[in-house]
């Protein structure tokens, strides 16, 4: 009696999901250019999702201010739907197929760092889809297929990892020349700390003394900072989000070590680090691939906007998830269709200067955006290279 | 592997035995939940989180120094714990083992998401002088905040010792930590006593929650984090046993330390798990845990 | 007098071909899905079988054995990285490498079951929460298998149609293994077990053993799953792969569903998963609603949705049964 219990309920249920998830596989006719991003929304990545959501929200609110974009005739307004990842890579990957197959959108925008970004950029790939994305570092982005129908805008690591070499040099900063160098094991902490940082020291002259890996969600760096102290390191690289770089610092100053050069990539670039650190943070080098100040139409404007919008201090994460969704869009109106292939070619074709720079792709579609080094002075950073760049001078002292 | 010069070792050494200081406040609620409630407070992380975020508050808008907050945070997270055991937690007792410990899970769902929507997920910090200075102990350097959870160890350790033993409410809640029948019999208000002591539990959490602030950084996700280094120092002291607590802290602070002296700091959480592990298998019961 | 349902043996007759024929119907209907099912239904399907299979695995040892473990994660990844592991460096084709990845997943079960049967009650939860850690940060760190940055699929993923049949497939004979063997002298010897140890030792059955069968299957079941994963994944890297996520998932679903129950696990997942994506336009809500949820399961039906429907309908209908026939 129990079983046929069990098989009627199960059917029930099943029908019942079937129904609510809608199985039927023809469509009602779309009056919108459907396009969507999983993007993560909670978890330890929210910091990084709430910029990127404002960046694609506000191109897309852009387009539509125009009256929308012309396909087939028809001025359509655009359509963004939103999924948290969470993130987590499964769910990056089941939200980009729920894009795929439910809500049949025309084209992708990507998630947030390269495990997300990347998880996401094969289910469009596959499917055929066309993704641009930015938050991707283009090693980490390339490294993992041949990529047909992904496309992302970012930073190259060689020059993230050179840039804090090439700006002692252009400001001929006097220092020992010894090196240490501390990174997470996520997958750019592996290349920009691991690979990237010796070869280029060796490049430009200096001697690594230390170097040592922690897991990404580290807290203890005691032992580290302490074998950095005892080879006498003046020059200190770090590569750690911003939760491990805050308890770092506190650390490098709660063990008396005082080198004349921190460089925390990732971790030290957004405004919460300097506000937990206060006056600790002046002096930490990280490098950036945006700031308002960039000669780029619409960058102080980007900026502005975003404060009047949200009442928080900017971040260089608004620039690229806004490039990005205005490439995706530009592409769309250029090719004046909603096939995918169509699309994909007008993003291949892409030859523009965005708020983010010159957007231009090349064989491997990735897209360059140059680096430039900030360092945190009276809570606010200071573009120090390059130098014809620069809005302050470099400082040699932390703290 | 790298064999540590003999400074490094034993800074590692001092280092680790403060630093397990620290863990042991993060985990001694979690001790008492456990040992009296028979609960595991899966929420626990999230107090801890809880305790820092309000000290973040009191610092940014009052500028009140994070640990004279704590005359402020430790009532007002006993005042939150109190009825959250009371309306949540009591009707669910005799309904088996899994349905508290579920609620509670359930609630450290709610309360990260709160977390997120109250203060976003950016990462925060308690800012204080002390918190970032070194302390020069016999020529090794230490962090201070260190030394200064160490000493709030010792301290909430040996008081709550003293409150168990000394007070009549204490004698309640270790007669309904034995045997909460028995108890009842006896006249005592056990589910009062559970109520209070999972307040206690939960002031604790915000006392270790402060100490996280002032020494690292937190974010709405930095709970899970603790409450598995909670969990590890409170098994591997034994579950019921206050001074195991403590114990198996500084223990695991030096294990971890020395090790991430010799293999890097890479593996100092896995060499911290692989320990717990060994020594759980040696001693199933823990370092001093009581016969169930 | 009021009528009641007599039981007798024609109308037992009666419903047992009622419930084999719904077993056929649903069975020809699950079969030939993909034919008339949108793209999107079917993954919602795999997603639903996934979840069941894994969900399943995790009762054999919680609510029949009485093993509450919080190291699913550990498996689901051997699993992953084992398949991904085999198909990239030797070429054996997936289905295989999947199979593989349940017996090494099944293997590593097996090499931590003496020292982790020694615990009892939460020490065992705690410890195998603390090993499904402690294999993750070995997979982060050991560039073995790609560390961080993790491990590259080349062989093709299946396509959806593909996906939906082997986890159909795998959820099918997770389900039917569990029956199976609650039928066995191992399943009456896993309840003797997880209802006194002590004594179902003394009565000559060897709870090592049967702990043991019982954690190597489940081990298995979630390790062939999470090879499906990586291969629908593609890439795979210790974050996602050895994820907390999948044994919170797990156990709210078994929760939800309700435990010791061999139907509970599959109407858990449908309800998650189908609660899961009805919420997924509003991602605030469907946090704090799953949280929500859970605990009013837990305060009003302590025996999860289908446990708590059994007891009231079996109250009513099999004590008329008994008290008829």
């Amino acid at each position: 009696m129990r079983k046929s219990h069990a098989i009627v309920a199960s059917v029930f249920l099943l029908a019942l999901a079937l129904v609510a998830g809608g199985w039927t596989s023809a469509r009602s006719e779309t009056k919108e250019i459907e396009i969507g991003a999983s993007i993560p929304l909670s978890g330890p990545l929210a910091g990084f999702g709430s910029f990127v959501k404002w960046g694609y929200q506000a191109a897309v609110k852009d387009a539509n201010a125009k009256g929308g974009i012309m396909v087939g005739g028809t001025k359509m307004k655009v359509k963004l739907t939103l999924l948290d990842d969470k993130t987590d890579p499964n769910t990056v990957a089941s939200n980009t197929d729920r894009l795929i197959t439910k809500d049949k959108v025309s084209a992708l925008l990507g998630s947030c760092t390269p495990s997300l970004v990347n998880a996401g950029a094969v289910v469009a790939d596959r499917a055929r889809i066309p993704l641009v994305t930015g938050c991707d570092p283009l090693e980490a982005f390339k490294s993992v297929k041949k990529w047909e129908y992904a496309w992302d805008i970012f930073f190259w690591e060689p020059d993230l990892a050179s840039a804090p070499f090439k700006t002692l040099k252009a400001w001929g900063a006097a220092t020992n020349k010894k090196v240490a160098i501390m990174h997470d094991n996520g997958p750019d902490g592996m290349v920009v700390g691991g690979k990237l940082w010796p070869a280029f020291a060796k490049q430009y002259g200096y001697t690594v003394v230390y170097k040592a890996s922690f897991p990404v969600q580290a807290t203890q760096f005691g032992s580290m900072i302490q074998n950095a102290k005892a080879k006498g390191a003046e020059i200190v690289l770090v590569d750690a989000v911003t939760p491990q770089a805050v308890a770092f610092v506190k650390q490098m100053f709660a063990a008396n070590f005082h080198p004349k050069v921190l460089v925390i990539e990732k971790g030290a670039e957004p405004v919460q680090f300097a506000q937990a650190l206060g006056k600790q943070a002046d002096g930490i080098i990280v490098g950036g691939y945006w700031d308002a100040s960039f000669p780029f139409p619409g960058a102080a404007q980007l900026r502005t906007r975003y404060e009047k919008e949200t009442g928080q201090t900017y971040s260089q994460h608004i620039a690229d998830s806004y490039a990005a969704a205005q490439v995706l869009l530009d592409a769309i109106a250029k090719a004046g269709s909603l096939d995918a292939a169509k699309i994909n070619d007008a993003i291949s074709k892409t030859n523009k200067t965005y708020v983010v720079g010159p957007v231009k792709f090349d064989a491997n579609h990735t897209s360059r955006l140059p680096i430039v080094e900030l360092q945190w002075q009276g809570g606010e950073t200071k573009i120090v290279w390059p130098r014809k760049q620069a809005t302050g001078k470099l400082l040699l002292k932390i703290g | 592997m790298a064999i540590p010069t003999g400074h490094a070792l034993a800074t590692a050494l001092v280092t680790g035995l403060l630093l397990g200081g620290l863990f042991t406040v993060t985990a001694l609620g979690l001790s008492l939940i456990f040992g009296v409630l028979r609960l595991i407070n899966l929420v626990h992380g999230e107090l801890i989180v809880l305790g820092a975020y309000l000290s973040y508050i009191l610092l940014t808008h009052a500028s009140i120094d994070p640990l004279l907050g704590l005359l402020v945070i430790v009532p007002v997270m006993f005042l939150i714990g109190l009825p959250l055991q009371r309306i949540l937690l009591t009707p669910l007792m005799g309904k088996g083992a899994e349905a508290p410990l579920l609620t509670t899970f359930g609630l450290s769902i709610i309360a990260q998401n709160l977390f997120i929507l109250g203060f976003s997920g950016d990462t925060q910090a308690l800012h204080a002088s002390y918190a970032n200075a070194s302390l020069s102990v016999a020529g090794i350097d230490v962090p201070q905040i260190y030394a200064i959870s160490f000493g709030f160890a010792l301290v909430l350790t040996a008081a709550t010792h003293l409150f168990l033993k000394r007070t009549a409410v204490g004698c309640e809640i270790r007669a309904s930590a034995e045997d909460a029948g028995a108890a009842e019999m006896l006249g005592v208000n056990v589910s009062r006593v559970y109520s209070l002591t999972y307040g206690l539990g939960a002031a604790f959490a915000a006392i270790g929650g402060v100490l996280v602030g002032l020494a690292f950084s937190f974010t709405p996700t930095t709970g899970p984090g603790y409450l598995l280094t909670g969990f590890a120092v409170v098994v591997l002291g034994g579950l019921g046993s206050l001074w195991g607590t403590l114990l198996a802290g500084l223990l695991l602070g030096v294990v971890e330390s020395v090790g991430a002296a010799f293999w890097g700091d890479g593996y100092r959480d896995f060499i911290g798990l692989a320990a717990f592990l060994i020594i759980l298998a040696i001693r199933p019961r823990g370092l001093f845990g009581r016969a169930e | 007098m009021h009528e009641v349902f007599a039981a007798t043996p024609a109308r037992l007759r009666a419903a047992r071909l009622v419930s084999a024929a719904g077993l056929v119907a649903l069975a020809i209907a699950l079969a030939t899905m993909p034919a008339f099912a949108s793209d999107y239904t079917l993954l919602v399907c795999f997603k639903i079988f996934k979840y069941a299979a894994l969900a399943q695995a995790w009762n054999l040892l919680a609510g029949y054995g009485g093993l509450v473990s919080l190291g699913s994660a550990a498996f689901i990844g051997i699993g992953a990285y084992t398949t991904a592991k085999l198909t990239i460096a030797t070429g054996v084709p997936l289905i295989p490498a999947m199979a593989l990845g349940g017996v090494t997943a099944a293997i590593f079960a097996a090499l931590v079951s003496p020292a982790l049967f020694r615990l009892r009650g939460l020490y065992f939860v705690i410890a195998t929460l603390a090993l499904a850690s402690a294999a993750q940060i070995w997979m982060v760190n050991w560039n073995g298998l790609g560390g961080a940055s993790g491990l590259y699929l080349t062989v093709s993923a299946p396509t959806t149609r593909g996906v939906y049949y082997m986890s159909l497939v795998i959820m099918a004979a997770a389900t039917v293994l569990v029956a199976g063997v609650l039928r066995t002298r191992l399943g009456i010897s896993l309840r003797a077990v997880r209802d006194n140890e002590d004594a179902a030792q003394e009565m000559g059955l060897w709870p090592f053993r049967t702990k043991l069968w019982a954690f190597g299957l489940s081990a298995a079941v979630m390790g062939v799953v999470g090879g499906l994963q990586a291969a629908r994944l593609s890439v795979i890297e210790p974050y996602g792969s050895f994820s907390l996520q999948w044994t919170i998932d797990i156990v709210n679903i078994a929760i939800i569903g309700g435990l010791g129950t061999v139907s509970g696990p599959l109407v858990g997942a449908v309800f998650v998963v189908w609660l899961g994506e009805r919420l997924a336009d509003y991602p605030e809500l469907h946090v704090a609603i799953t949280g929500a949820l859970l605990i009013l399961v837990i305060r009003f039906a302590p025996y999860g949705l289908w446990g708590s429907l059994l007891r009231l309908k079996g109250e009513t209908i099999w004590s008329r049964l008994r008290r008829r026939s």
